[in-house]
């Protein structure tokens, strides 16, 4: 069992090599997703189209606008720029905490994404930032939101024609702050439990002027909790506020069965890790 | 791996049971199912594709409906498939009941699915959910095409 690798270096190529072979084509840039696969025996593509020697895919770019992150920066380069900490220090959190340094160095941001595992770290976190993906056709650029591109465990919005390029996080407001949470109970390299990423901002007087709070691990892919977000925006959070905002979590959360737990129990602690988060915000 | 699966279709019972127990014509409204030809009394060869991202199962197989009872409203039908490239087979007994409900129908099916091989590497959860989307598509196109 053998594919042919190729190796474009530019978008341009890339594109070519995608329209010429189809479905019969699969993207990598870490390949770290689709080696698991590839060794599983779940994907036999004849050729994989490997990304990583586009340089216009690389890089990270700090903009007034906010922050752009080339879809081949691996999770280590990530972790370790400058303007990534300076922007949210959550965000290199989030990316720290995800696997063992091993995979952090080979995985990239936008093979990440595109493999759209719905217990993966980065997409909550980018879901709360209000963050978006760049798609590349031959037609052109279109931006996705990050929390319009998960649409089903291992599916995306993005069309066979497209190659995820970069991601945009915009400017936060002045005193937003944010927070990425885990639940680990099993090892410090699994996957979460459950895990809950947050942004908030309070308004001069105290009110919640803005807030927004995501989840993975809780469905079929990362989700929003805008249940939540609307028990909050507005008020004035105190601990009470707070818990029954986080219990309405339930609504927006559809977790499974698995290895880390039960339904039941994700949804025990999606209410407990969120309200975490949110009381941690404020504080 | 059981599963259960209820379904109101809004049309009466017989023209429910027509429908369900044409197994081409049935299949028509399984989505990602090629063509289905028949290959004996009650036998027919078929061929599914079920998506989950980049991964694709090409399931090619034998359909037949094994029992029918009209008076009951309960049909039985067997499927046994695999998918050559991947490798993997899929056997599923599904057992299938009409239920008036005024001017409706309610259909139920109980499946009792045997998975080996390489497609069992997803998981229940996600078999499950990928069945549960399955099993609604059906139900909205009996509907339609009874409609």
């Amino acid at each position: 069992m053998t594919y042919d690798y190729h190796e474009p270096e530019t978008v341009a190529e890339a594109l070519a090599l995608l329209a010429l072979h189809g479905e019969d084509a699969h993207l990598v840039a870490g390949a770290t997703a689709f080696t698991l696969l590839w060794r599983q025996g779940l994907l036999r593509p004849g050729h994989v189209i490997g990304l990583r020697r586009i340089a216009a895919l690389g890089g990270i770019t700090s903009t007034e606008g906010g922050l752009v992150i080339g879809a081949t920066v691996t999770h280590r380069a990530i972790e370790r720029a400058v303007e990534v900490g300076r922007y949210c220090p959550a965000l290199t959190r989030t990316f720290a905490s995800v696997a063992t340094v091993r995979v952090r160095n080979q995985a990239t941001l936008g093979g990440n994404l595109a493999h759209a595992d719905p217990a993966q770290d980065p997409p909550p976190m980018l879901i709360a930032l209000g963050a978006e993906v760049v798609a590349t056709s031959a037609a052109g650029e279109r931006t996705i939101p990050v929390d319009e591109l998960f649409v089903d465990v291992f599916t995306t919005s993005l069309r066979a024609d497209e190659i995820l390029t970069a991601v945009r996080c915009p400017a936060l407001a002045p005193g937003t702050r944010a927070t990425y949470l885990k639940f680990l109970p099993r090892t410090a390299d699994d996957y979460a439990t459950v895990s809950v990423a947050a942004t908030l901002r309070l308004a001069d007087d105290g009110h919640v002027a803005d807030v927004r709070v995501a989840l993975g691990a809780c469905g079929p892919t990362p989700v929003r909790a805008r249940s939540v977000e609307a028990a909050l925006r507005g008020a004035r959070p105190d601990a009470r506020h707070i818990a029954d905002a986080a219990a309405r979590v339930d609504a927006d959360i559809a977790p499974f069965d698995d290895v880390r737990g039960s339904a039941t129990y994700k949804r025990d602690m999606a209410r407990v890790w969120t309200e975490r988060a949110l009381t941690e915000l404020v504080s | 791996m059981k599963l259960e699966h209820t379904a109101l279709v809004r049309a009466p019972r017989t023209r429910v049971w027509k429908l369900v127990t044409d197994v081409p014509a049935a299949a028509r409204c399984v989505p990602g199912v090629a063509a289905v030809t028949p290959s004996g009394t009650g036998k027919y060869k078929g061929s599914l594709l079920v998506q989950l991202g980049p991964v694709r199962l090409v399931l090619d197989g034998d359909v037949a409906l094994t029992a029918t009872d009209e008076a009951a409203g309960k049909a039985s039908v067997r499927a046994d498939a695999k998918d050559s490239r991947l490798g993997g087979t899929v056997r599923a007994t599904m057992d299938l009941t009409l239920v008036d409900k005024g001017e409706d129908t309610e259909l139920r099916i109980t499946s009792d699915v045997q998975i080996a091989g390489r497609i069992g590497e997803f998981g229940q959860p996600v078999i499950q959910r990928k069945a549960d989307q399955l099993m609604t598509q059906f139900a909205e196109c009996l509907a339609r095409t009874l409609a």
